[in-house]
């Protein structure tokens, strides 16, 4: 090319690049557009070498390097192999050259062309042209060309390093396979002698680099050496050789390494574990360490840092099997040193001064007072973001919490003397420190943030962690708490003037919350058992700190229960005394088994064991204070009447009342023993009673603890008399409960003045309240409330219908009304009996064809936007309370399939009608939303398996419907989603495939679409490409065979012809013969029969597997 | 939309104009509250608390039906709001006369004269042009505090 022609490309791309800045939108999309084309010019390199030599403009110069890449790897076959070494040395060359210039950007990017030049050709190169050419960099590495050839040589090799790694490779046009072959070669034959190269490099320059203030040559070439150590230990090893498996430690053991391997394994063993090298390391962060506050945030300081963490985390089978002892060495090697530069000086020095100066403070002290010291450093109140005091607060606990609960529990240690007062010092100082904190708080205005304090995970794990701590010095934490409770609580009552007194219900608020993390687990779908260390205390059952503790708090409670005493707590109080209860209600009282814990020995052996001198251990004291036969029942009263008292007293308080109906009542109706005594109570009879009057004082909570309380109280009839008697005493209970609701209901719609009277505001709160309350009870429906909640559905059923209709413009009284029908329904399907399912399905078909006559066809618009988005969010929870409901009625015949076959005609009628309703309303935007979507899938899949004659009748619009909801489906993200969709699939597949092997329509005319394809081959093109072409999770293969085997079966031409397109794709033969032959392997064993059996399905599935193994990395190019 | 355009004679429906005392704590989203004098639909309910251990108070957003105009409230959770009565009444489309106003059939027989069709283009033109084209309408009349507005409609096939 002319020097003329050179200079011009140059101008027009400098042009283009400066272009690109400008704010025109059209000179920047033809600047674009000139870039671009540049970039796909054929064989652009001598314009791009002339760019780099000469041009001013800097992004020219970095677009002239990616356009050789680029270029060089889209014309790799074309280009000789004198060009391609012609072109990687004239990088190296360039970037030697200019080693001095300030471009480092551009020189890196050239450093990872010539990467991305070398992997491409890797797999073509002899061993003996890489040997040679490493060579050189080693040379440079280890510093025979001078620094910058040193620096630069480091710098090639990260970039190599980047390149070869799957996760950070640049594109090449080629099968996956051919970046995993690159990536092994490197792994297995490379990368230690990079890591050697670099240790070697960074030691030698070490001592240069810590002179001076770290801006010299030296500690650049030092901070990249270590920088690529850091890269290669970060690097994803594979197989028998990965050394530093942070996972996968088992399956190395599992397989015995080769020789090579193990000689490899033992190759990087002393490169990483061997005493020198760590050593060294740390020596060298030591020098550093000592030069100052200056030197740590250089970028050195980071890397050297950065390296010794993932030395910490070495694991695996670089260790000798030698019982961990090498890897404890080498972790106390590396610790020794941690320490020292955490050590405090003061503390060191005050050590001096009481005269011991040798330093025998263990770990968990140093840890302790350096925890003490952040908690005091952070008393100083904090400004809104979160200080430097904050976060090292949070990563000490975190290590607290790994010692006092290693993942592990038998690696779980007792905690020495010195631990032990280590630990109490932190709880101490922490309390001290929360409880100045919330007295200066207490006035805050920030209201807002507190809402959700307790649900704040932050403040969650800060309180579980320094709970942990607590429990391993129970008596003085429990004891420091139950004093401070006290102590506060007194002064409340004193009542000193407002401000105080809301201070000291800050601190109090702030010591329950801590007394329920101290004493109780969260349980959260587990039984929680009492903390081993708090059973451990023997003490009296007067004495026990854990009793006093929770007696202070007891009492709280009780005195919360007098009117003119409660007017001087605050909803703020009571909340955390309601979640306080909740939670150790579960614990402590009534334990099921009482005596005998889970630990403890089987009461045979239990006189040999247990000694006379522990007669009083915790169990038995808690026993004592908390038992059935102890003061339990008094304690059980309390909680009742501050339950009965939250509700009804704290008017408007919703947060109280949620946690009531949502923490304390339902911790206290959960175990069966509990509610025997509670039925026996008089408090919770009275309960009971105000709430099925219907009296205002309960109507007048809002919804969510409407539905809460009452499936508490319907909950509670497991306490009934475990007799024959017991089905009918519950019956009665929960029909005592709940009929004079249902009663009320048809009362109303009885009334001749209902249209006007139904309108009314107050009547509509209260049927929605009425609606919600019975919704809550189905929801906790258990085996003997089963027939009472029946009955009391089907005495509602009249009015039901007769509200739809006359709160059609009420929309959110037909949501609560489809939402209690679902719940209902979902409940009792299981138990029904043939008679009663048929007045189930007779009850729903009527309510759907209500609800469709008001809503298929309705226009509605408003002024208001933001009242016609409203308007749609109702739509689109009506329609997933529909599909919810179907698809609960749908599962009715899985429960009695084999039984009733004949008998139940009705649950394809009732879905199907469901169906015909639903599929106009469905749209691929409210596909969107994914709740509804997976209903929608999984209602869909439910009827293609089992009606899928049905669905085949259903009209040609609905039926379109649904497959192009099949397709959207297909192409959905969620894992859960297209495996429905796979299993719909395969069942419309089956059904067609049987009905041709019997000769019958199948799908008949629905199988052609308006334009004549046959629906069924659409779907086996789209899943073809969908296995071999798309990301998905390897779950899915399973399902997509299963869909796949019956479409190829129906239509075997076509699969035949998608084969032969794959082949024609390839040029040459080997490749494919390796298409055909995964082909080949893909239908191998599988018969064709007329039916789909389930050892053809399984054979086809490991078919799928193997197939899909031998092509998609070959196909798929990157 | 003037006030004034909507004070028709309300005698027939007096009902309508009633309001309901309901404790603000109980209104959710979606429901009906009366802020300024103006019936509205909740959008946003917030509850917050007066310093950190105040009583709650409900901070609710309302979007007046008749207008669309947004007005906010703030209230303590345990004193009352005015809830409206807010019906809707379908009547079968009659006759659209020359000055706007429509002709309603009641569901005892008798006509409705007294409402303007509606001041949105999109549900006005669908009117008029189904009305035109010979189609059975109903519309739907939404009414509160005296106030009467045709919100939405229906055809329920041709003649």
């Amino acid at each position: 090319m002319e020097q003329q022609d050179l200079q011009c490309s140059m101008q027009a791309v400098e042009q283009s690049c400066a272009a690109l800045h400008v704010s025109d939108p059209g000179i920047r999309s033809s600047a674009e557009a000139t870039l671009l084309a540049f970039r796909k010019s054929p064989h652009p390199f001598y314009a791009c070498q002339y760019i780099l030599e000469n041009s001013q403009v800097a992004t020219a110069k970095f677009l002239a390097a990616a356009t050789i890449q680029e270029a060089a790897i889209r014309e790799w076959t074309l280009i000789s192999p004198e060009e391609k070494s012609r072109l990687r040395s004239y990088c190296l060359q360039y970037v030697m050259a200019r080693v001095e210039t300030s471009e480092g950007y551009i020189l890196s990017k050239i450093l990872s062309v010539v990467a991305a030049l070398l992997k491409r050709g890797w797999l073509e190169y002899t061993q003996a042209e890489k040997a040679s050419f490493l060579e050189e960099v080693e040379q440079a590495v280890a510093g025979r060309h001078g620094l910058a050839a040193q620096r630069f040589g480091i710098s090639l090799l990260e970039a190599l390093v980047s390149e070869f790694s799957l996760s950070t490779a640049s594109p090449m046009g080629l099968p996956a396979e051919f970046h995993d072959k690159c990536r092994a070669s490197l792994e297995a034959g490379y990368l230690q002698k990079f890591y050697a190269w670099a240790f070697d490099a960074s030691v030698m320059v070490a001592s240069k680099a810590l002179e001076g203030q770290g801006e010299n040559q030296e500690s650049a070439i030092c901070t990249v050496a270590i920088r690529l150590m850091t890269q290669i230990l970060n690097w994803e090893f594979r197989g028998k050789l990965a050394v530093l498996g942070k996972s996968r430690a088992s399956t190395l053991s599992s397989s015995p390494a080769s020789r090579k391997s193990s000689e490899q394994l033992q190759l990087w063993h002393d490169l990483l574990v061997s005493p020198a090298k760590v050593t060294w390391i740390l020596n060298f962060y030591e020098h550093i360490h000592q030069k100052g506050n200056a030197w740590l945030d250089l970028p050195l300081s980071v890397v050297v840092r950065q390296l010794i963490v993932l030395m910490c985390s070495l694991n695996g089978s670089i260790f000798p099997t030698d019982g961990a002892g090498t890897q404890e060495q080498h972790l106390q090697r590396l610790l020794n040193c941690i320490i020292s530069w955490i050590d405090p000086p003061e503390y060191v020095i005050s050590a001096v001064l009481a005269g011991t100066s040798e330093r025998q403070t263990g770990t968990l002290s140093l840890l302790s007072s350096l925890t003490c010291g952040i908690i005091k450093a952070s008393c100083v109140r904090e400004s809104e973001e979160p200080s430097w005091t904050y976060e090292a607060l949070e990563v000490l606990l975190e290590t607290w919490t790994v010692i006092l609960q290693p993942a592990d529990l038998s690696q779980k240690v007792p905690l020495p003397p010195s631990g032990i007062e280590a630990a109490s010092a932190v709880f101490q100082t922490f309390v001290e420190f929360e409880m100045k904190l919330s007295e200066s708080s207490a006035l805050d205005e920030d209201d807002a943030d507190d809402m959700a304090a307790f649900s704040d995970e932050a403040r969650e794990d800060r309180l579980s962690a320094v709970a942990l701590i607590a429990r391993t010095v129970p008596s003085v934490s429990l004891s420091l708490l139950t004093m401070l409770v006290s102590k506060c609580f007194s002064e409340i009552r004193q009542s000193l003037g407002s401000e105080t007194t809301t201070r000291c219900l800050e601190q109090l608020h702030w010591l329950t919350i801590l007394s329920g993390h101290v004493l109780a687990d969260p349980g959260e779908g587990e039984t929680p058992t009492v903390p081993e260390s708090i059973l451990a205390v023997s003490a009296e059952p007067a004495t026990h700190p854990a009793v006093s503790l929770s007696f202070a708090l007891i009492d709280v409670a009780q005195q919360s229960l007098d009117a003119t005493f409660r007017t001087t707590l605050s909803p703020r109080m009571m909340e955390a005394i309601v979640w306080f209860f909740g939670r150790w209600v579960e614990t402590y009282l009534m334990p099921d088994h009482a005596g005998r814990g889970p630990s403890s020995t089987p009461s045979g052996h239990e006189g040999q064991e247990v000694s006379v001198g522990v007669l009083f251990d915790g169990r038995n004291a808690l026993n004592a204070a908390f038992g059935k036969d102890g003061g339990g029942p008094a304690v059980l009263e309390i909680l009742v009447r501050v339950a009965l008292t939250s509700l009804t007293a704290w008017r408007g308080e919703q947060v109280l009342q949620e946690y009531v109906s949502s923490r304390l009542l339902p911790a206290l109706v959960r175990r069966r023993n509990v509610c025997v005594q509670l039925l026996s109570m008089g408090s919770w009879q009275e309960l009971a009673t105000v709430f099925a009057r219907q009296d205002q004082m309960l109507l007048s909570l809002s919804d969510s603890v409407q539905r809460a309380l009452s499936g508490c109280l319907c909950r509670s009839a497991q306490g009934l008399a475990n007799a024959d008697a017991a089905n009918q005493l519950s019956r009665w209970y929960v029909k005592d409960l709940l009929m004079p609701m249902a009663a009320s209901l048809a009362e109303f719609s009885g009334r001749k003045d209902l249209a006007t009277f139904s309108q009314q505001p107050n009547v509509i709160h209260q049927v929605s309240c009425v609606l919600e309350r019975l919704r809550g009870a189905a929801r906790e429906t258990i085996p003997r409330t089963q027939k009472a909640i029946f009955e009391v559905g089907v005495s509602i059923m009249k009015p039901l219908l007769v509200f739809m209709e006359i709160y059609k413009n009420q929309p959110s009284v037909v949501y609560l009304l489809l939402k209690y029908v679902v719940v209902w329904v979902d409940a009792e399907v299981v138990f029904l009996e043939p008679k009663d399912t048929t007045t189930v399905f007779n009850f729903c078909v009527q309510l759907l064809s209500v609800y469709s006559a008001h809503n298929i066809g309705k226009v509605s618009v408003s002024t208001s936007r933001s009242l016609q988005n409203e308007a749609q969010t109702e739509k689109y929870k009506d329609l997933r309370a529909l599909l919810q409901l179907l698809t609960n009625l749908s599962s009715k015949d899985l429960f009695d399939f084999a039984l009733h076959a004949d008998e139940n005609p009705d649950v394809a009628q009732v879905v199907y009608l469901g169906l015909n309703i639903i599929t106009p309303l469905i749209s691929a935007d409210l596909l969107k939303y994914p709740k509804l979507c997976r209903q929608y899938f999984t209602l869909l899949m439910h009827m293609l398996e089992v009606y899928p004659e049905k669905v085949a009748k259903i009209s040609p619009e609905g039926f379109s419907q649904i497959l192009g909801t099949l397709e959207f489906g297909l192409r959905q993200q969620d894992v859960e989603v297209v495996n429905m969709t796979l299993s719909a699939l395969g069942a419309l597949g089956v059904f067609q495939y049987q009905a041709l092997c019997k000769g019958d329509d199948g799908l008949g005319t629905q199988s052609r679409t308006s334009g004549g394809d046959d629906v069924l081959s659409h779907f086996l093109k789209l899943l073809m490409h969908f296995l071999l072409f798309e990301d998905y999770s390897n779950d899915l293969v399973e399902p997509a065979a299963d869909a796949l085997l019956p479409l190829i079966l129906c239509n075997t031409a076509l699969f035949e012809k998608l084969k032969q397109e794959l082949v024609q794709r390839h040029q040459d033969v080997v490749s494919q013969e390796r298409v055909s032959t995964a082909f080949h392997s893909l239908s191998k064993g599988i018969e064709i029969t007329s039916t789909i059996d389930r050892s053809i399905r399984r054979k086809f599935r490991s078919n799928l597997f193997v197939f899909l193994n031998d092509l998609r990395g070959f196909l798929r190019t990157r | 939309m003037s006030d004034e355009e909507h004070h028709f004679d309300n005698k027939a429906d007096a009902g309508a104009s009633k309001t309901y005392p309901q404790q603000a704590g109980t209104i959710r989203k979606n429901a009906y509250i009366v802020i300024k004098q103006r019936p509205c639909k909740v959008v946003e309910v917030s509850t917050s608390k007066t310093g950190k251990h105040g009583h709650a108070k409900c901070h609710f957003v309302g979007i007046d039906i008749f207008t669309g105009k947004k007005l906010e409230d703030i209230v303590p959770s345990s004193h009352n709001c005015d809830v409206p009565e807010v019906t809707r009444t379908d009547y079968q489309l009659i006759d659209i006369s020359e000055d706007g106003f429509v002709s309603l059939l009641t569901e005892n027989g008798d006509t409705k004269d007294d409402l303007r069709l509606p001041t949105d283009d999109q549900l006005n033109a669908q009117i008029s042009s189904g009305f035109h084209d010979g189609k059975d309408l109903v519309v739907t009349v939404m009414s509160a505090l005296g106030e009467e507005q045709i919100c939405a409609l229906k055809d329920i096939g041709p003649k």
